[in-house]
């Protein structure tokens, strides 16, 4: 795949983000070398492109990714494009300068230069993405590159929770921009720029705009630290300043009002837009430049006059006439020049006085007068002074303040009000000069200040230069650009405009002059302001009712588990049953409206019928009576066992009724073995209240499956079954169809069975195995009587006897009721008796055999049937039968499931012997602890 | 090669017998075994994956015996995806298991291998009593799998995990009776066929069965109301049984999947999911979101992230439709995969800690700080729906394919949310766990191994691979879902004749 | 006769509900066997109830019974088995370790 240009120079910034952290092990040198080289690289195939973007030509190239949910990785370069790269590439660099300079030595600077990058990558993206969907994906790349970095010192508690603040706040706005931009997607039937740019009026005529609009203003103002999402810039502010002056001046606070930018042509020319954006843009401009003047922190008061100046921008994107969308813009250049340099000489100045209190911080002019005058034309700059570049955007402002339509009736208010914010900013900036650099001298400074290293100047030089080329010479350095940006901003040409620094003689002029007056004033009475701010102002920390916000979070969360997961098996089962029995009632009753009895004549009932089920009955509601006396309780339980058994035969399945005699019998003694470790009698119930509940679930429960069960015996179906009868014999080798089935037809089912078994027997060895355990209730029979001589006496020829009678069964299992599981059953219980003749050691020692290995034999067994018809290209557990001719016996029938069924055999008779010898072992141990291990 | 589709079952199987016959030899037999087992097994699930890709089902009939009859195993795209799935994050898991946790009991190995074996088992089987089958196998290893290593949470969480199960076995017998009792067949594509001539009088009981094995599969998907023991047993799971039962949950959606795929269009099945599904799945998604945020153990914290997939999952499961299904089967690996990773971060995190474990407490700086921190980021950028990985591209797929209903608009904001809450969760928990230092801790004086470190880093080749090939498996999901919607090709290779050709007679 | 297998069926589910909801691990061994009593039942009445042979498919055999739920209900039973010997292992070893045999191995538990 050829990368297009775009791709690589976004690409390249990525790998340079992975590979400065290690060249950082050379030496920082080396990573900030490698840093530049890569803002360096990125730039390269932007070049070639560049004179076209001013001419106004828009480049797309476009990869395709996810093209079936609208997600290609599509880039596109225009005018407004190449402002942004050039802000992202021009200002990283001397950002990457800057801190090799300003981070202390210890830091080897390959963490700092990694997210930088990365950041430069994901910012880079922002302003090239084509596709809508993926300028989202960058945009959040961003946020987390700036968690990253604001977490830069994360030994510091105030970092790490501004971090999250702002991953919050900005990662927040991001995910609501991603809902914006879907349903823009879908209003405009695509996520590509161009095509969502020409669909504006099927846009702001869809009924979801408003929604729209406010989500992607969402995104937009939590970005650009918008009123009231503003909160989160100042705190960020306790990240380095190289990324204060990079992320938080220059670049990622202008995603924002960029993003109003790139959709100025879709969304903006409604009233909705113009109240949303300008109103908002008003409040935060006022707002942030009251504040700025207020903060005695340098970092705090440029943090919020890049606020104000976000506000600014934003308003004039609000406002409806086309010049003021090329003011913005060229704000944003503007600004971006003077802040960055603000903050790197605010750094310089923090680095060299060891604080960055502004009532401590006095008359540096005389300490460090390079910086100082630096640190005066980029001030001037951002209060507007003429001869500067702050001065011709703000110039731009108040002309389209003046000449703003709207508002009607109140032409002056808008005017007025742009004056005040330009008082405001006067005063701050003034603030910012006077109070650093003159207003006396330093108090009590940790460390006397010097000039900086010339290096650490020369970024701060570099823009302070731009401010003064700009302002002199605006139409030769900056018109091009501007001009590029706007068209692509405006979606056309934008309207004529002059960048000149007189105007002649006229209103914008007058609010300017009176802007710097009234500024200047307004700082005069400044300490009045900051007494009243002390004594009114709420001193609400946004940390701290962050963090206060968020734990209350966390424990309303822990809360609602608490009420909703009790951590009880009651609550589990209570939920489940009563799920069950909703759904089941749901699924019936929306079902075709039909009687629950079927068609089926009632087949006659006989006395025997009625005592069985009385039987049953009473077996099962005694167990559930009684079940506090336990061994009362097994007994019932049995006799449920036996009826069960008794149904098996009176409804002709023999095989079933063996099987569940025999289960029954092993079943019976494991209870009775474990009883012993359990107290013999249920405590009473703690909520006596909660028995009515549990009567109303069993009942409920026990009557729906009554139901569905009579519904469907009293219904007629067509079932496959006959099939097996019809192919026992011949296909199968057998007459007895249920183990055919088991063994043959449905063998898989089986050997996923004997496999559960094994796995059982297994666990339970694991979970008692070493176990030491108490009898609650000491045993009736006392170590020396405990095994009844007759029983022993009895076993002793039982146990071969029983062996070959199982034997027997298994062999004639395939043609007559028995096989594997009957016959290994047969034989468990003789093993348990045998065990309660003469205890675990004699039996054990009597078949000395490894269980686990007995456990391999079976399923190996079982399973190499299935791989021997494998072996002959046969599906697994494909089943052969013959006759064998044996000398002298005469031919034998023999069928590969008789194999099968030994498996099986096996596996069933270790289960057994594995179950019993891990109980067993739990009641021995208790009479010889000794014996332990 | 005809065997194919049997091989991911029969490959654990065998390689468990051996342990078993070998349980006295030295541990490094066994993990020897299961080493070649898992090779063995990611050479099948690809071949599968490739063979599934040409949009081919491939059918085996146990025993040589035909469909409807005998048990057959099916091999479609989705099967073959969960397979897929299943087999990378077997890998990873016991590696990290071979760092000396599966000597610290009996039969790890056979477990892990059964597991394998029960899960590989549900997702191939094509009749559903053979389902009900290999749930029981997979069951029955998990629980061997969960209480390992003893314990009173897991003994506890152990215990209900188990009660609770066996009951939804009891509710599977008894939907399976009914199914039986009167469509007269197990198998799924005969169920499908026969769904379609259920005279009307038998519609109601049919219905019930349906519903009752939805029931059942939601209780295993851990849908809330009955998804709350989740959190409780996979938090107290050792990090490797945790990482492979982040595939467990998953069995439950698939069963969900295949089974409103085959039987939903049909008079008895037809929109048992409304109304009634996606309220719950979006419950689930919030009471998950909070679990999140009131986590106190990273583990914890993880389950209940991988509860809040469920959640997601069931209402895309809820909502319907191509794309949302396909949106689906993007999303059901990523979410297994990244939580397996997450679960193998958090045991690694409790391994290096020492006896603070993986509480989310201030204590002192772990040792290898560094790329764990790093992994973390990864990760939950990846799991909470961040661009730009795997989480995002999913979650995006999600909201795109939501229709513009109220309902999908509900959806849009809950998912939206929840990604959002659960990510500043684990900023909160990242914060702690890495950046807070306690000063008077001692450092921690545990030495963990470096298999656990190798799963870890094996894990986080997920995270690249499911941006890389996102479009590949989109593409593939997006498939499997039109092939999931047509039916046809899954039925007619089961009984190419049809089920009206099947000899059946009428009972009583 | 339906009425009254079916009859039985509730009563066992029903018994076996009661049991499993009373928290405490003997109660819900016992309860879950009645349970799986149920289920077996329900599977085996699958097959009807008519007066049929036993399925074994000897020469000459009249119609025999369902013998498809009959393997699946073997199946159940073995299944089950294993489980209850699992459960009842996993029982004692809750008591070991909690000191108690309530489920919720707490015993301020409901």
């Amino acid at each position: 795949m050829d990368l297009p240009g775009l791709a690589f120079a976004i690409l390249a910034l990525f790998i340079g983000a992975g590979a400065v952290p290690l060249l950082a092990r050379f030496g920082r040198a080396i990573a900030a070398w490698a840093a530049a080289a890569t803002l360096a690289v990125a730039a390269l195939p932007l070049l070639p492109l560049a004179s076209g973007a001013l001419d106004g030509v828009v480049v797309v190239q476009r990869i395709a990714w996810l093209p079936e949910w609208g997600l290609d990785l599509a880039f596109r370069f225009d005018g407004l494009g190449l402002l942004f790269a050039i802000l992202i590439l021009g200002i990283g660099q001397l950002v990457v300068l800057y801190a090799a300079y300003y981070m202390p030595r210890e830091d080897g600077l390959g963490r700092l230069f990694g997210l930088l990058l990365a950041f430069a990558g994901g910012m880079l993206g922002v302003v090239l993405a084509e596709n809508l969907l993926l300028l989202v994906l960058f945009w959040e790349i961003t946020s987390v590159a700036s968690f990253l970095l604001i977490a830069y010192k994360h030994d510091a508690t105030e970092a790490r929770i501004a971090a999250r603040m702002a991953l919050a706040v900005t990662g927040g706005g991001g995910l609501a921009l991603l809902a914006g931009v879907l349903l823009l997607g879908r209003m405009a039937g695509s996520y590509a720029l161009t095509e969502v740019l020409a669909a504006g009026d099927l846009i702001r005529a869809d009924p979801l705009y408003p929604v729209a609009l406010v989500l992607v203003l969402l995104g937009a103002f939590t970005k650009s630290a918008q009123f009231p999402f503003h909160f989160w810039l100042p705190n960020a502010m306790a990240a380095p300043t190289p990324v204060s002056a990079y992320l938080h001046s220059a670049t990622m606070v202008k995603a924002g009002v960029f993003l109003l930018a790139r959709m100025y042509p879709a969304l903006s020319g409604t009233d909705l837009w113009f109240a949303l954006v300008s109103g908002t843009g008003a409040v935060t401009l006022a707002y942030g430049a009251y504040v700025a003047l207020l903060k005695h922190d340098l970092k705090g008061l440029l943090a919020y006059s890049t606020i104000s100046h976000l506000g600014l921008i934003t308003l004039l994107f609000g406002l409806e006439t086309p010049l003021s969308a090329v003011a913005a813009v060229f704000h944003i250049i503007n600004h971006a020049i003077f802040k960055a340099s603000l903050f790197m000489a605010a750094g310089i100045i923090d680095h060299e006085c060891g604080t960055r209190d502004m009532r401590r911080i006095n008359g540096l002019a005389r300490f460090m007068p390079v910086t100082a005058g630096l640190g005066i034309v980029a001030a001037g700059s951002m209060a507007g002074v003429p001869l500067l570049n702050g001065f011709l955007s703000k110039e731009m402002f108040f002309t389209e303040a003046v000449a703003q339509p709207a508002l009607a009736g109140y032409a002056y208010v808008l005017p007025a009000f742009a004056t005040i914010a330009g008082i405001l900013s006067v005063a701050y900036s003034a603030r910012f000069v006077h109070d650093v650099f003159f207003n006396g001298a330093p108090v009590n400074l940790p460390r006397t200040p010097h000039e900086a290293p010339p290096w650490m100047l020369a970024p701060v030089g570099v823009l302070v230069a731009l401010c003064l080329v700009v302002g002199l010479l605006p139409q030769l350095s900056i018109g091009a650009l501007l001009h590029a940006a706007s068209t692509a901003t405006i979606g056309n040409e934008p309207p004529a405009y002059t960048l000149a620094i007189w105007h002649g003689f006229n209103l914008p002029l007058v609010m300017s002059l009176a802007a710097l007056a009234g500024g200047l004033l307004w700082y005069r009475f400044r300490h009045f302001l900051y007494d009243l701010h002390e004594r009114y102002a709420p001193n609400l920390s946004s940390p701290a009712a962050f963090e206060r916000v968020f734990n209350a979070a966390a424990a309303g969360a822990r809360w609602l588990l608490a009420r909703l997961d009790s951590v009880s098996l009651h609550r589990y089962l209570t939920l489940l049953l009563v799920s069950t029995l909703g759904l089941a009632g749901f699924a019936w009753h929306s079902a075709s409206p039909s009687p629950l009895a079927g068609p089926l004549p009632p087949t006659p009932a006989d006395p025997l019928a009625y005592g069985a089920l009385a039987a049953l009955v009473f077996g099962a509601l005694g167990c559930a009576f009684w079940h506090r006396q336990r061994p009362v309780a097994i007994i019932f339980a049995s006799v449920v066992g036996l009826i069960v058994s008794l149904v098996f035969i009176r409804f002709s399945a023999p095989d079933l009724a063996m099987t569940q005699l025999s289960v029954e019998v092993v079943t019976i003694v494991l209870l009775l073995l474990s009883l012993r470790f359990l107290p013999a009698e249920t405590a009473p119930r703690r909520r006596p209240g909660r028995a009515g509940l549990n009567a109303i679930l069993a009942i409920a429960g026990g009557a729906g499956v009554a139901a569905l069960a009579y519904a469907m015996l009293t219904r007629p179906f067509e079932t496959i079954s006959g099939w097996f009868a019809a192919n026992a014999v011949e296909g199968g080798g057998g007459t007895n169809v249920v183990n055919v089935i088991l063994v043959d037809f449905r063998g898989f089912d089986t050997l996923g069975e004997v496999a559960v078994l094994a796995l059982a027997a297994l666990g339970a060895h694991a979970l008692l195995d070493g176990l030491r355990m108490q009898p609650q209730v000491p045993g009736p029979d006392r170590p020396g009587d405990r095994h009844p001589i007759m029983l022993a006496m009895l076993m002793r020829p039982l146990l071969p006897l029983a062996l070959v009678v199982a034997f027997h069964i298994l062999l004639r299992g395939h043609n007559l009721p028995g096989g594997g599981f009957i016959a290994g059953l047969i034989t468990g219980v003789v093993l348990v008796l045998q065990y309660l003749a003469v205890g675990i050691d004699v039996t054990e020692t009597r078949l000395r055999i490894d269980h686990v290995r007995l456990f391999a034999a079976g399923l190996g067994i079982a399973a190499a049937t299935g791989f021997a018809s494998m072996a002959f290209g046969l599906p697994f557990l494909t089943g052969t039968h013959g006759y064998l001719g044996i000398p002298l016996v005469g031919p034998v029938h023999l069928a590969s499931a008789l194999v099968f069924d030994l498996g099986i055999y096996l596996v069933v008779v270790a289960t057994v012997l594995m179950v019993l010898t891990a109980l067993g072992r739990l009641s021995q141990r208790e009479l010889a602890p000794g014996r332990a291990g | 090669m005809m065997h194919l589709p049997l091989l991911p079952v029969l490959i654990p199987l065998a390689a468990a017998i051996l342990m078993l016959g070998a349980h006295r030899a030295d541990i490094r037999w066994a993990r020897g075994i299961a080493a070649l087992s898992l090779l063995g097994l990611a050479i099948a699930a690809i071949l599968l994956l490739r063979q599934a890709a040409t949009g081919s089902v491939v059918v085996v009939e146990l025993g040589n015996w035909p469909a409807p009859f005998g048990i057959v195993f099916v091999a479609d795209r989705l099967a073959a995806l969960m397979v897929a799935t299943t087999a990378a994050i077997a890998v990873p898991a016991l590696l990290a298991a071979c760092g000396g946790l599966d000597g610290r009991g009996r039969y790890f190995h056979p477990f892990f291998q059964m597991q394998l074996a029960g899960l590989n088992g549900a997702f191939l089987t094509g009749d559903l009593f053979n389902l009900f089958v290999f749930f029981e196998v997979l069951l029955i290893a998990s629980y061997g799998l969960l209480v390992y290593g003893g314990g009173v949470a897991r003994a506890r969480a152990g215990l209900h995990y188990v009660v609770l199960n066996l009951a939804g076995s009891v509710m599977f017998l008894i939907g399976l009776g009914l199914l039986y009792g009167t469509l007269g067949t197990l198998n799924l594509a005969d169920v499908a066929g026969r769904l379609a001539v259920v005279p009307v009088a038998d519609v109601a009981p049919v219905r019930t069965a349906l519903a009752l094995l939805v029931a059942v599969f939601a209780l295993k998907a851990a849908l809330l109301p009955l998804g709350f023991w989740l959190p409780h047993a996979y938090g107290a799971a050792a990090a490797p049984s945790a990482a492979l039962f982040a595939v467990l949950t998953k069995v439950g959606i698939y069963a969900l999947l295949r089974l409103s795929s085959a039987a939903f269009d049909s008079p008895p099945g037809a929109a048992l999911f409304y109304p009634w599904l996606l309220p719950l799945a979006l419950a689930t998604v919030v009471v998950a979101t909070a679990g999140v945020l009131a986590a106190t153990r990273l583990a914890t914290m993880v389950a209940h992230l991988l509860l809040l997939s469920t959640g997601m999952l069931a209402a895309a499961l809820a909502e319907g439709g191509v794309p949302m299904l396909a949106a689906l089967l993007y999303y059901l690996p990523h979410t297994t995969l990244i939580s397996a990773a997450l679960f193998l971060l958090a045991g690694r995190i409790a391994a290096v800690r020492g006896e603070s474990g993986d509480g989310l407490v201030r204590a002192a700086p772990m040792p290898g700080r560094g790329w764990l921190s790093a992994a973390f980021l990864l990760l939950a950028v990846a799991v909470s729906g961040l661009p730009p990985l795997s989480g995002f591209l999913g979650k995006l797929m999600l909201l795109s394919a939501a229709p513009a209903t109220a309902a999908g608009y509900v959806l849009w904001v809950v998912f939206i949310v929840s990604g959002f809450v659960a990510a500043l969760g684990l900023a909160r928990a990242a914060s702690t766990l890495f950046w807070e230092r306690d000063a008077a801790a001692l450092p921690a004086t545990a030495t963990a191994g470096q298999a656990g470190a190798l799963a870890l880093a094996l894990a986080l080749g997920f995270v690249p691979a499911l941006v890389l090939g996102a479009a590949p498996l989109s593409a593939y999901a997006r498939a499997t879902a039109e092939q999931l919607a047509a039916q046809q090709p899954y039925l007619r290779s089961v009984l190419p004749a049809g089920a009206a050709a099947v000899a059946r007679e009428v009972r009583p | 006769m339906e009425a009254l297998l079916a009859t039985g069926i509730g009563t066992l589910v029903a018994a076996g509900l009661w049991l499993i909801l009373q928290a405490r691990s003997f109660s819900v061994v016992l309860g879950l066997t009645l349970l799986s009593y149920g289920a077996n039942l329900f599977i085996f009445a699958a097959g009807r109830l008519a007066p049929v042979a036993a399925p074994l498919a000897l020469p000459g055999a009249a119609r025999l019974a369902d013998a498809l739920p009959q393997a699946l209900v073997l199946t159940a039973i073995v299944i089950s088995f294993g489980m209850t010997a699992y459960l009842v292992a996993l029982a004692l070893r809750a008591m070991a370790e909690t000191g108690t045999d309530h489920v919720d191995g707490r015993e301020d538990g409901p």
